[in-house]
């Protein structure tokens, strides 16, 4: 699984990405489209995609794409 | 009377805590999406809650991991047509954006269906809250009126549509199916 892969889908889950910037180093959280309903399709998106069930804790306390990236690379 | 499912406890508003639901309320990141946003003042909260503390409304402090955190409501119960008017905010930052609103909301729409037997659930949802639109359509509340021009719409949410969105809301939080 690489980061660049990771990144595109969380973007995806978004209903406008093009009106955010998606890197590595993205506190998610202060993205304009972020919303309680993105959360939740991230968690679904995270375990369909790489198998891996986050807590909402897990979302919440984690705070840019790479320390959620790691979070799954460390479960798998 | 509180309530504890999804992790989430609600717990009946009580004239000890409308002071603190006062002071949510005419915090302007709240009041700006209600439709009244003047300042609410100590005798008019007190007011308000003589006129909902009876069993036609329903207004819950959200308490998550042991933080109050926000109020929800159902009120205007309509025991003839089996309805009533949802509400919620979330007041504590941290939890805004995240799940927890839609575990909230998953213990209200349970107690007004499954415990106050309720058919429908309706919500007025400001125009300029696309964040609070995609939440209850999210949750299966569909529009009154597509061509409604208001600035806060009608939705409806029936209790059949409701069970099948729970469903896979409570799959992708990882909760058990109730």
């Amino acid at each position: 699984m690489e980061l660049e892969t990771f990144i595109q889908n969380f973007a995806d889950q978004f209903m406008d990405p093009d009106a955010d910037v998606f890197t590595a180093d993205t506190d998610f959280h202060k993205l304009s489209g972020w919303s309680s309903l993105t959360a939740l399709l991230e968690m679904a998106m995270i375990e369909e995609q790489y198998g891996i069930t986050l807590t909402g804790n897990d979302i919440r306390n984690t705070p840019t794409l790479r320390a959620l990236f790691d979070i799954i690379q460390s479960r798998k | 009377m509180t309530l504890t499912k999804y992790d989430i406890t609600l717990s009946r508003l009580t004239e000890d805590k409308i002071e603190l639901v006062r002071h949510w309320r005419n915090d302007p990141k709240i009041s700006r999406y209600m439709e009244f946003r003047e300042l609410i003042t100590v005798e008019m909260q007190k007011a308000w809650f003589q006129r909902i503390n009876n069993p036609q409304n329903y207004y819950f402090i959200l308490i998550f991991e042991g933080k109050e955190i926000g109020l929800a409501n159902i009120r205007d119960i309509d025991a003839e047509h089996q309805s009533g008017e949802g509400g919620l905010f979330i007041y504590a930052d941290e939890y805004l954006n995240s799940e927890v609103p839609f575990r909230a909301v998953l213990a209200l729409n349970d107690f007004c269906f499954e415990t106050l037997q309720l058919q429908e659930m309706i919500a007025h949802i400001m125009k300029d809250n696309p964040r609070a639109l995609e939440f209850n359509v999210a949750l299966g509340y569909v529009a009154e009126n597509a061509e409604d021009s208001s600035p806060k719409p009608k939705y409806r949410l029936t209790k059949e549509i409701y069970f099948k969105h729970r469903e896979r809301i409570a799959r992708f939080l990882g909760l058990p199916k109730s």
